[in-house]
């Protein structure tokens, strides 16, 4: 298997009225594609700036980001397009739309593309088929559907324009264990059956059974998990 | 395109807190348009008004010189006066007769002004007509001395002839003289005297109907009117009657004494004619002049100073006081209307920009998420202006409607306000008013009118043109481009981390 990713030395420091917060602390780590790769840590570890770091929601003061050989940590790399085409997002919140349906969520992202809306809307049917999201439910707003629902709408969403990595931010800290594990169970197939490159950041130590690469983090430096718990020094 | 379509769709999904934005755009939108067309109505009528009211003019001698000549002829005794006039020469005695006339030279010169459009020269006489019998004074003979009309009347005049006096009108054209124009008299029977029968010295005259009747004149007989200060050889004169009027506002007034004229003494002739009769050649009593419209009022003033006016002995009058007094109220409608419509765009932009940081604020999270699924701050800012701009677009095509319904009524609301504040202003002006500088107009009739004043009412007539259509789109291009400027500064600031991590 290839590396679709290459973390290098990747820092983020924010700046708080107590002094400077270091969120990410010269970071380095690889993922693969067909690979889960789980990150896990505490509140506040960092973790979550590490994925909106990759995803390119924030940017970095430094290091490198190659996403198959190019740094879009760089000045002038086209993240736009990066985040169209290269990642899907899944969220703790969901952050569907409320007042679009299943449906709607899912085709944004290609209509944003320009995708023709015939070509989007095969497309997203099929996508929430497999996420097991009916025909009626598809046409439901999100706001009336549950967590589970939901989140399958927003990994489908997240596949929309059949992106090469699946950055995913605690995506079980809002449901229930069983529905928490029906979502696992998806990104793995995501990562296994269609060769993505799943990144999960959680706190929940549950989900590091299915990855393929762990690593543990703690006030912003990431480290290799330990299958016995310990945190390396 | 996508983006703009997303916009409808967006704002369709939002019916209820777009609804509560159109309506409150709609208050004050209907506001600022109907605040609007009053007021380009109101503009608009004024500038009508300037062509047809305030644009006259006309040049006499004046009422101060009037009244120092007649303070100095009481100071010179009875006596002293009568002496004098038995002493002048003849030139002097057409002196003296011309003495409260404008010279005809004067009054020809001053046409040639700018902005001057037409002129015509008019003198008044009273003139006695040897086979004519005046209705109207002869029952009063009786009652009167011949010296008190010696000393009071008009030059020759006795009980004898005091039936017979008649008073001649004379300009240059007969259609164009003021009784006809403000429709106080009309031709009924023969044809109007011409610039030609001006130009010609022709003797023809104009008679009233009543007077034609009572008299038993036809058109083509002939009336033998006395030259003032004629000699033997030249004492009288022959005038062909071509035409017949009738004065309308008498016959309206005098409906239950049908006999009863008291316009019939009044006979119009070509201006030449009513000089010699009145032995004043070369003088007229008025120059009269339409002029462009009254924005030049004030620049004939000005030459009126430099060129005519001998210090006070002319004077030039102007139907100014008409014209402000028919587009004061008007004017203050503009005004009132200007300060409405100004009013009501800022509320019209608070209202904007208020809603849309209270939608934007609502749809942070949307926001955030669009920009993480890859939409760029183009797509985003074209979204939310298509929603905008539907909102603004609403509001304003149901403004327009609303504003065709009420803006009338709020231009007559408005003008009945202004009109009340003039009329308290005039009352309180009464009391100030000069009988001498009160002098009618000979546009207005002149001295000897039948016309009856009217206090015409002002209206505004709210016209919907054009204009509030453009208007109606410039506003709302103004309104959406103020509520756009909310969304683009929110998306181009939003860092879409910041919000996708809130609960």
């Amino acid at each position: 298997m290839h590396d679709v990713m290459q973390v290098k030395d990747l820092s983020k420091t924010f700046k708080a009225r107590a002094g400077d917060v270091v969120a990410v602390d010269k970071v380095n780590f690889e993922a693969r594609k067909g690979e889960v790769t789980v990150i896990v840590g505490p509140s506040g570890s960092g973790k979550t700036t590490l994925l909106y770091l990759i995803g390119s929601l924030e940017s970095p003061d430094d290091g490198e980001i190659h996403i198959f050989g190019e740094d879009i940590a760089s000045t002038g790399a086209d993240l736009i397009a990066y985040r169209r085409k290269r990642v899907g997002f899944v969220f703790q919140f969901f952050n569907l739309i409320s007042a679009l349906t299943a449906l709607e969520n899912v085709t944004l992202p290609m209509d944003l593309q320009s995708v023709p809306t015939s070509e989007q809307h095969v497309t997203a049917m099929e996508l929430l088929d497999r996420m097991g999201i009916d025909a009626r439910l598809q046409k439901a707003k999100a706001n009336k559907m549950s967590g589970g629902e939901k989140q399958r709408v927003a990994i489908a969403r997240a596949m929309a324009n059949n992106p090469d990595i699946i950055l995913a931010d605690e995506p079980t800290g809002n449901l229930d264990s069983t529905t928490g594990r029906m979502v696992v169970d998806i990104l793995v197939k995501l990562a296994r059956n269609d060769g993505k490159c799943v990144i999960i950041v959680t706190h929940d130590e549950d989900i590091l059974e299915v990855a393929d690469r762990a690593f543990h983090m703690m006030d912003g430096k990431l480290a290799p998990h330990r299958k016995d718990g310990s945190t390396p020094s | 395109m996508r983006s703009i379509k997303r916009g409808f769709k967006s704002f369709r999904r939002h019916p209820l807190g777009n609804l509560i934005v159109v309506l409150l755009l709609f208050v004050c939108l209907t506001f600022s348009l109907s605040m609007l067309v009053v007021k380009l109505a109101a503009d608009s009528q004024v500038e009508n008004i300037k062509q047809t009211v305030g644009n006259y003019g006309e040049v006499r001698v004046s009422s101060d010189y009037i009244l120092e000549m007649f303070e100095q002829e009481l100071d010179k005794g009875e006596r002293q006066r009568q002496r004098e006039a038995r002493s002048m020469s003849e030139e002097e005695q057409v002196a003296d007769r011309a003495r409260f006339l404008l010279p005809e030279e004067v009054a020809d010169a001053f046409s040639r002004q700018d902005h001057i459009i037409t002129y015509d020269k008019i003198q008044n006489a009273g003139i006695i007509i040897l086979n004519a019998t005046n209705s109207e004074l002869a029952p009063l003979a009786p009652y009167a001395t011949d010296e008190e009309l010696a000393r009071n009347g008009i030059e020759g005049l006795t009980t004898q002839t005091l039936g017979n006096l008649f008073v001649f009108e004379g300009n240059t054209d007969g259609s164009s003289a003021s009784d006809f124009l403000n429709g106080s008299k009309k031709l009924v029977e023969g044809s109007f005297f011409t610039y030609r029968d001006y130009l010609e010295n022709n003797r023809v005259a104009l008679v009233e109907k009543n007077m034609a009747e009572d008299n038993e004149l036809e058109i083509g007989d002939s009336v033998e009117a006395v030259i003032v200060g004629g000699d033997r050889n030249n004492r009288t004169m022959e005038i062909e009657i071509i035409g017949i009027y009738e004065t309308l506002e008498a016959e309206r007034e005098s409906e239950s004494i049908l006999d009863y004229n008291p316009a019939g003494n009044k006979l119009f002739a070509p201006l030449p004619v009513v000089q010699e009769l009145n032995g004043t050649p070369g003088f007229v009593e008025l120059g009269s002049y339409y002029f462009d419209n009254v924005d030049q009022t004030a620049t004939l003033r000005g030459a009126f100073s430099q060129e005519v006016a001998e210090g006070d002995k002319y004077e030039f009058l102007s139907d100014y006081e008409d014209y402000e007094k028919i587009s004061e109220p008007l004017e203050r409608v503009g005004k009132t209307s200007t300060i409405g419509l100004f009013g009501a765009l800022g509320a019209c932009a608070l209202i904007i920009l208020l809603a849309m940081a209270i939608i934007i604020s609502g749809r942070t999270r949307e926001l955030g998420v669009l920009k993480a699924i890859g939409a760029k701050d183009r797509q985003v800012v074209l979204q939310y202006a298509a929603e905008v701009i539907c909102i603004c677009l609403v509001s304003v095509i149901l403004a327009t409607g609303a504003t065709v319904l009420i803006s009338q009524r709020i231009g007559d609301w408005l003008l009945s306000g202004s009109a009340q504040n003039e009329a308290g202003e005039e009352e309180a002006k009464a009391y100030t008013g000069n009988y001498l500088s009160d002098r009618k107009l000979y546009k207005e009739g002149g001295l000897y009118s039948t016309a009856v004043e009217e206090d015409d009412d002002v209206n505004l007539n709210v016209i919907y043109q054009g204009d509030l259509l453009i208007y109606g789109i410039l506003i709302l291009f103004g309104i959406s481009l103020l509520g756009m400027a909310v969304p683009v500064i929110w998306i181009t600031r939003l860092r879409p981390a910041r919000v996708l991590s809130m609960e």
